[in-house]
Protein backbone atom coordinates (compact mmCIF):
# COMPACT_ATOMS: atom_id res chain seq x y z
CA UNK A 1 0.00 0.00 0.00
CA UNK A 2 1.34 3.36 -0.99
CA UNK A 3 1.72 5.66 2.00
CA UNK A 4 1.71 8.83 -0.04
CA UNK A 5 -1.95 8.45 -0.94
CA UNK A 6 -4.49 10.12 1.31
CA UNK A 7 -7.30 7.78 2.26
CA UNK A 8 -10.54 8.81 3.95
CA UNK A 9 -12.99 6.42 5.59
CA UNK A 10 -16.52 7.77 5.19
CA UNK A 11 -18.71 6.36 7.95
CA UNK A 12 -22.40 7.29 7.70
CA UNK A 13 -24.13 6.97 11.08
CA UNK A 14 -27.74 7.51 12.10
CA UNK A 15 -28.51 6.77 15.75
CA UNK A 16 -25.56 4.38 16.08
CA UNK A 17 -24.80 5.08 19.73
CA UNK A 18 -23.18 1.93 21.17
CA UNK A 19 -21.81 0.86 17.75
CA UNK A 20 -20.10 3.91 16.31
CA UNK A 21 -17.33 4.19 18.93
CA UNK A 22 -16.31 0.60 18.34
CA UNK A 23 -16.47 1.05 14.57
CA UNK A 24 -14.22 4.12 14.66
CA UNK A 25 -11.63 2.57 16.99
CA UNK A 26 -11.59 -0.58 14.90
CA UNK A 27 -10.80 1.40 11.75
CA UNK A 28 -8.04 3.28 13.60
CA UNK A 29 -6.59 -0.01 14.85
CA UNK A 30 -6.86 -2.08 11.67
CA UNK A 31 -6.29 0.67 9.07
CA UNK A 32 -4.05 3.18 10.86
CA UNK A 33 -3.18 5.24 7.76
CA UNK A 34 -6.82 6.04 7.08
CA UNK A 35 -8.51 9.22 8.33
CA UNK A 36 -11.95 8.53 9.73
CA UNK A 37 -14.81 10.89 8.94
CA UNK A 38 -18.12 10.08 10.60
CA UNK A 39 -21.17 11.66 9.02
CA UNK A 40 -23.69 12.00 11.81
CA UNK A 41 -26.93 12.06 9.85
CA UNK A 42 -29.06 14.04 12.28
CA UNK A 43 -28.94 11.42 15.04
CA UNK A 44 -31.13 11.99 18.09
CA UNK A 45 -28.70 10.12 20.39
CA UNK A 46 -25.03 10.66 21.32
CA UNK A 47 -23.62 9.26 18.07
CA UNK A 48 -21.53 12.41 17.45
CA UNK A 49 -19.98 12.50 20.93
CA UNK A 50 -19.24 8.77 20.91
CA UNK A 51 -17.58 9.00 17.48
CA UNK A 52 -15.50 12.02 18.50
CA UNK A 53 -14.40 10.34 21.74
CA UNK A 54 -13.18 7.37 19.72
CA UNK A 55 -11.02 9.78 17.73
CA UNK A 56 -13.09 10.21 14.60
CA UNK A 57 -13.63 13.47 12.77
CA UNK A 58 -17.36 14.14 13.01
CA UNK A 59 -19.44 16.11 10.55
CA UNK A 60 -22.97 16.53 11.88
CA UNK A 61 -25.78 17.18 9.43
CA UNK A 62 -28.39 19.57 10.87
CA UNK A 63 -31.17 17.05 10.19
CA UNK A 64 -31.58 13.58 8.75
CA UNK A 65 -30.85 13.57 5.01
CA UNK A 66 -30.70 9.82 4.42
CA UNK A 67 -27.81 7.51 3.59
CA UNK A 68 -27.15 8.82 0.07
CA UNK A 69 -26.81 12.48 1.01
CA UNK A 70 -24.83 11.52 4.14
CA UNK A 71 -22.26 9.57 2.15
CA UNK A 72 -22.16 12.37 -0.42
CA UNK A 73 -21.19 14.77 2.38
CA UNK A 74 -18.15 12.55 2.84
CA UNK A 75 -17.30 12.76 -0.87
CA UNK A 76 -17.55 16.54 -0.72
CA UNK A 77 -15.20 16.64 2.25
CA UNK A 78 -12.80 14.21 0.55
CA UNK A 79 -12.73 16.32 -2.60
CA UNK A 80 -12.23 19.59 -0.72
CA UNK A 81 -9.34 18.13 1.29
CA UNK A 82 -7.56 16.40 -1.57
CA UNK A 83 -8.12 12.76 -0.66
CA UNK A 84 -7.07 10.20 -3.28
CA UNK A 85 -9.27 7.36 -2.09
CA UNK A 86 -12.50 7.15 -0.12
CA UNK A 87 -13.68 4.01 1.66
CA UNK A 88 -17.30 3.76 2.71
CA UNK A 89 -17.83 1.79 5.92
CA UNK A 90 -21.21 1.47 7.63
CA UNK A 91 -21.45 2.93 11.13
CA UNK A 92 -23.28 -0.09 12.55
CA UNK A 93 -20.20 -2.29 12.84
CA UNK A 94 -21.32 -4.61 10.06
CA UNK A 95 -18.12 -4.12 8.07
CA UNK A 96 -14.76 -5.51 9.11
CA UNK A 97 -12.08 -2.79 8.81
CA UNK A 98 -9.33 -5.37 8.35
CA UNK A 99 -10.45 -5.58 4.70
CA UNK A 100 -9.80 -1.89 4.02
CA UNK A 101 -6.26 -2.54 2.75
CA UNK A 102 -7.49 -5.15 0.27
CA UNK A 103 -10.39 -2.95 -0.86
CA UNK A 104 -8.22 0.02 -1.76
CA UNK A 105 -5.44 -2.02 -3.40
CA UNK A 106 -6.99 -2.14 -6.92
CA UNK A 107 -7.40 1.64 -6.82
CA UNK A 108 -3.84 2.18 -5.60
CA UNK A 109 -2.63 -0.04 -8.44
CA UNK A 110 -4.74 1.96 -10.92
CA UNK A 111 -6.86 -1.05 -11.89
CA UNK A 112 -10.22 0.24 -10.69
CA UNK A 113 -12.28 3.35 -9.97
CA UNK A 114 -14.63 1.56 -7.59
CA UNK A 115 -14.13 -1.56 -5.50
CA UNK A 116 -17.15 -3.32 -4.03
CA UNK A 117 -16.72 -5.60 -1.02
CA UNK A 118 -18.88 -8.67 -1.61
CA UNK A 119 -20.04 -11.12 1.04
CA UNK A 120 -21.17 -13.60 -1.64
CA UNK A 121 -17.84 -14.43 -3.30
CA UNK A 122 -16.40 -16.55 -0.52
CA UNK A 123 -19.80 -17.04 1.11
CA UNK A 124 -18.27 -16.60 4.57
CA UNK A 125 -19.74 -14.65 7.45
CA UNK A 126 -23.23 -13.18 7.59
CA UNK A 127 -25.08 -13.93 4.35
CA UNK A 128 -28.23 -11.83 4.85
CA UNK A 129 -31.76 -13.20 5.13
CA UNK A 130 -33.35 -15.44 2.50
CA UNK A 131 -35.79 -12.82 1.22
CA UNK A 132 -33.07 -10.22 0.95
CA UNK A 133 -30.83 -12.59 -0.96
CA UNK A 134 -33.60 -13.09 -3.51
CA UNK A 135 -33.85 -9.32 -3.87
CA UNK A 136 -30.09 -8.92 -4.16
CA UNK A 137 -29.94 -11.68 -6.77
CA UNK A 138 -32.56 -9.87 -8.81
CA UNK A 139 -30.42 -6.73 -8.83
CA UNK A 140 -27.34 -8.71 -9.81
CA UNK A 141 -29.14 -9.72 -13.01
CA UNK A 142 -30.81 -6.35 -13.59
CA UNK A 143 -27.50 -4.47 -13.32
CA UNK A 144 -25.79 -7.11 -15.44
CA UNK A 145 -28.38 -6.72 -18.20
CA UNK A 146 -28.33 -2.92 -18.08
CA UNK A 147 -24.62 -2.24 -17.68
CA UNK A 148 -22.93 -5.48 -18.70
CA UNK A 149 -21.06 -5.78 -15.43
CA UNK A 150 -21.65 -8.60 -12.94
CA UNK A 151 -21.54 -7.49 -9.30
CA UNK A 152 -22.49 -10.28 -6.90
CA UNK A 153 -23.31 -7.93 -3.99
CA UNK A 154 -24.74 -4.72 -5.48
CA UNK A 155 -26.32 -3.56 -2.20
CA UNK A 156 -23.04 -3.79 -0.28
CA UNK A 157 -22.13 -0.47 1.34
CA UNK A 158 -18.53 -1.57 1.96
CA UNK A 159 -16.71 0.07 -0.94
CA UNK A 160 -13.71 2.07 -2.04
CA UNK A 161 -13.65 4.88 -4.60
CA UNK A 162 -10.85 6.55 -6.52
CA UNK A 163 -10.26 10.23 -7.02
CA UNK A 164 -12.31 10.55 -10.23
CA UNK A 165 -15.39 9.01 -8.62
CA UNK A 166 -14.93 11.16 -5.50
CA UNK A 167 -15.15 14.20 -7.76
CA UNK A 168 -18.13 12.84 -9.71
CA UNK A 169 -20.06 11.73 -6.62
CA UNK A 170 -19.44 14.97 -4.74
CA UNK A 171 -21.37 16.64 -7.58
CA UNK A 172 -23.88 13.92 -8.28
CA UNK A 173 -24.62 10.95 -6.05
CA UNK A 174 -27.90 9.03 -6.03
CA UNK A 175 -29.92 9.75 -2.91
CA UNK A 176 -32.66 7.15 -3.05
CA UNK A 177 -30.98 3.73 -3.09
CA UNK A 178 -27.36 4.77 -3.48
CA UNK A 179 -25.57 1.42 -3.49
CA UNK A 180 -27.06 -0.27 -6.57
CA UNK A 181 -27.66 3.07 -8.28
CA UNK A 182 -24.04 4.19 -7.83
CA UNK A 183 -22.91 1.09 -9.76
CA UNK A 184 -25.09 2.10 -12.70
CA UNK A 185 -23.92 5.73 -12.53
CA UNK A 186 -20.29 4.62 -12.39
CA UNK A 187 -20.71 2.34 -15.40
CA UNK A 188 -22.46 5.10 -17.33
CA UNK A 189 -19.52 7.38 -16.58
CA UNK A 190 -17.15 4.74 -17.92
CA UNK A 191 -15.72 3.80 -14.52
CA UNK A 192 -14.09 0.45 -13.84
CA UNK A 193 -15.59 -1.63 -11.04
CA UNK A 194 -13.80 -4.46 -9.27
CA UNK A 195 -15.37 -6.76 -6.72
CA UNK A 196 -13.49 -8.43 -3.88
CA UNK A 197 -14.56 -10.89 -1.20
CA UNK A 198 -15.21 -9.56 2.31
CA UNK A 199 -16.77 -11.01 5.44
CA UNK A 200 -19.65 -9.13 7.03
CA UNK A 201 -21.18 -9.47 10.46
CA UNK A 202 -24.84 -9.91 11.24
CA UNK A 203 -26.86 -6.80 11.90
CA UNK A 204 -30.32 -8.12 12.47
CA UNK A 205 -32.15 -11.39 12.42
CA UNK A 206 -35.67 -12.68 12.03
CA UNK A 207 -38.17 -12.81 9.25
CA UNK A 208 -41.85 -12.07 9.05
CA UNK A 209 -44.33 -12.06 6.22
CA UNK A 210 -44.29 -8.26 6.33
CA UNK A 211 -40.59 -8.38 5.60
CA UNK A 212 -41.21 -10.33 2.40
CA UNK A 213 -43.70 -7.72 1.27
CA UNK A 214 -41.25 -4.98 2.22
CA UNK A 215 -38.52 -6.69 0.23
CA UNK A 216 -40.81 -6.88 -2.78
CA UNK A 217 -41.74 -3.22 -2.42
CA UNK A 218 -38.07 -2.31 -2.03
CA UNK A 219 -37.18 -4.30 -5.15
CA UNK A 220 -39.82 -2.50 -7.19
CA UNK A 221 -38.65 0.91 -6.00
CA UNK A 222 -34.97 0.23 -6.61
CA UNK A 223 -35.73 -1.20 -10.05
CA UNK A 224 -37.56 1.98 -10.97
CA UNK A 225 -34.76 4.13 -9.57
CA UNK A 226 -32.20 2.18 -11.62
CA UNK A 227 -34.31 2.40 -14.77
CA UNK A 228 -34.60 6.16 -14.28
CA UNK A 229 -30.80 6.33 -14.50
CA UNK A 230 -30.95 4.56 -17.84
CA UNK A 231 -33.08 7.32 -19.38
CA UNK A 232 -31.05 10.08 -17.77
CA UNK A 233 -28.14 11.78 -19.39
CA UNK A 234 -25.07 10.14 -17.90
CA UNK A 235 -22.20 12.10 -16.41
CA UNK A 236 -18.67 11.30 -17.47
CA UNK A 237 -15.54 10.87 -15.40
CA UNK B 1 -78.46 34.07 -14.19
CA UNK B 2 -77.42 33.50 -10.60
CA UNK B 3 -74.60 31.15 -11.63
CA UNK B 4 -73.32 33.86 -13.90
CA UNK B 5 -72.97 36.25 -10.94
CA UNK B 6 -71.53 33.60 -8.60
CA UNK B 7 -68.80 32.55 -11.02
CA UNK B 8 -67.92 36.17 -11.68
CA UNK B 9 -67.69 36.89 -7.92
CA UNK B 10 -65.52 33.83 -7.25
CA UNK B 11 -63.15 34.77 -10.09
CA UNK B 12 -62.92 38.33 -8.80
CA UNK B 13 -62.31 37.05 -5.25
CA UNK B 14 -59.38 34.88 -6.38
CA UNK B 15 -57.93 37.71 -8.43
CA UNK B 16 -58.22 40.14 -5.50
CA UNK B 17 -56.78 37.58 -3.06
CA UNK B 18 -53.70 37.02 -5.25
CA UNK B 19 -53.11 40.78 -5.52
CA UNK B 20 -53.47 41.15 -1.76
CA UNK B 21 -51.02 38.30 -1.15
CA UNK B 22 -48.48 39.96 -3.43
CA UNK B 23 -49.07 43.29 -1.70
CA UNK B 24 -48.41 41.74 1.72
CA UNK B 25 -45.24 39.99 0.42
CA UNK B 26 -46.79 36.56 0.96
CA UNK B 27 -46.49 35.69 -2.72
CA UNK B 28 -43.68 36.65 -5.06
CA UNK B 29 -44.32 37.85 -8.59
CA UNK B 30 -42.81 34.68 -10.05
CA UNK B 31 -45.52 32.52 -8.48
CA UNK B 32 -48.31 35.12 -8.61
CA UNK B 33 -48.23 35.75 -12.35
CA UNK B 34 -49.70 32.35 -13.24
CA UNK B 35 -52.55 32.75 -10.78
CA UNK B 36 -53.26 36.27 -11.99
CA UNK B 37 -53.45 35.12 -15.59
CA UNK B 38 -55.72 32.20 -14.71
CA UNK B 39 -58.11 34.28 -12.62
CA UNK B 40 -58.14 37.05 -15.24
CA UNK B 41 -59.10 34.41 -17.79
CA UNK B 42 -61.84 33.14 -15.48
CA UNK B 43 -63.23 36.67 -15.05
CA UNK B 44 -63.19 37.16 -18.79
CA UNK B 45 -65.05 33.90 -19.45
CA UNK B 46 -67.53 34.62 -16.63
CA UNK B 47 -68.45 37.91 -18.33
CA UNK B 48 -68.40 36.66 -21.91
CA UNK B 49 -69.86 33.24 -21.29
CA UNK B 50 -71.11 32.94 -24.88
CA UNK B 51 -67.45 32.59 -25.79
CA UNK B 52 -67.11 29.72 -23.31
CA UNK B 53 -70.14 27.96 -24.80
CA UNK B 54 -68.83 28.49 -28.31
CA UNK B 55 -65.43 27.14 -27.39
CA UNK B 56 -66.94 24.10 -25.67
CA UNK B 57 -69.10 23.40 -28.70
CA UNK B 58 -66.18 23.88 -31.07
CA UNK B 59 -64.08 21.34 -29.14
CA UNK B 60 -66.93 18.89 -29.20
CA UNK B 61 -68.05 18.89 -25.55
CA UNK B 62 -71.74 17.98 -25.15
CA UNK B 63 -72.09 20.27 -22.16
CA UNK B 64 -70.19 23.48 -21.41
CA UNK B 65 -69.87 22.31 -17.78
CA UNK B 66 -67.91 19.25 -18.96
CA UNK B 67 -65.56 21.55 -20.75
CA UNK B 68 -65.05 23.62 -17.58
CA UNK B 69 -64.39 20.50 -15.46
CA UNK B 70 -61.95 19.19 -18.03
CA UNK B 71 -60.11 22.50 -18.31
CA UNK B 72 -59.86 23.02 -14.54
CA UNK B 73 -58.76 19.42 -13.92
CA UNK B 74 -56.07 19.63 -16.61
CA UNK B 75 -54.87 22.88 -15.13
CA UNK B 76 -54.54 21.32 -11.67
CA UNK B 77 -52.67 18.29 -12.94
CA UNK B 78 -50.24 20.56 -14.72
CA UNK B 79 -49.95 22.83 -11.70
CA UNK B 80 -49.22 19.98 -9.27
CA UNK B 81 -46.58 18.62 -11.62
CA UNK B 82 -44.99 22.04 -11.71
CA UNK B 83 -45.15 22.30 -7.92
CA UNK B 84 -43.51 18.87 -7.58
CA UNK B 85 -40.67 20.11 -9.77
CA UNK B 86 -40.28 23.15 -7.53
CA UNK B 87 -40.42 20.92 -4.47
CA UNK B 88 -37.65 18.68 -5.83
CA UNK B 89 -35.52 21.70 -6.61
CA UNK B 90 -36.01 23.09 -3.11
CA UNK B 91 -35.30 19.69 -1.59
CA UNK B 92 -32.06 19.38 -3.52
CA UNK B 93 -30.94 22.88 -2.56
CA UNK B 94 -31.82 22.12 1.03
CA UNK B 95 -29.65 18.99 1.00
CA UNK B 96 -26.72 20.83 -0.56
CA UNK B 97 -26.99 23.57 2.03
CA UNK B 98 -27.21 21.14 4.94
CA UNK B 99 -24.11 19.32 3.66
CA UNK B 100 -22.23 22.57 3.26
CA UNK B 101 -23.19 23.85 6.70
CA UNK B 102 -22.17 20.57 8.32
CA UNK B 103 -18.74 20.56 6.62
CA UNK B 104 -18.15 24.25 7.36
CA UNK B 105 -19.12 23.77 11.00
CA UNK B 106 -16.62 20.94 11.32
CA UNK B 107 -13.85 22.88 9.60
CA UNK B 108 -14.54 25.90 11.81
CA UNK B 109 -14.29 23.76 14.91
CA UNK B 110 -10.96 22.33 13.72
CA UNK B 111 -9.65 25.84 12.99
CA UNK B 112 -10.65 27.06 16.46
CA UNK B 113 -8.91 24.04 18.00
CA UNK B 114 -5.69 24.91 16.16
CA UNK B 115 -5.85 28.61 17.02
Amino acid sequence: MSDSLKVLAIVPAFNECGNIGRTVSEIHRLAPHVDVLVINDGSADDTAQEAAQAGGMVVSLPFNLGIGAAVQTGFKYAKAHGYDIAVQIDGDGQHDASFVGQLIAPIVEGRADMVVGSRFIQKAGFQSSFSRRIGINFFVHLINILTGVKISDPTSGFRAYGKKLIALFSEYYPHDFPEPEAIVVTRQAGGRIVELPVVMRAREAGNSSIKYLKTLYYMAKVTLAILVHMIRQGKSL
Amino acid sequence: MKIHLVSLLVSLLIFGLVIDLVRRHRLTFKYAIGWLLISAGAIFLAIFDQLLFALAHFLGFELPSNFIFFAVLSMFVFLSLLLTVFLCQQNERNDVMAQKIAILEFELKELKKKA
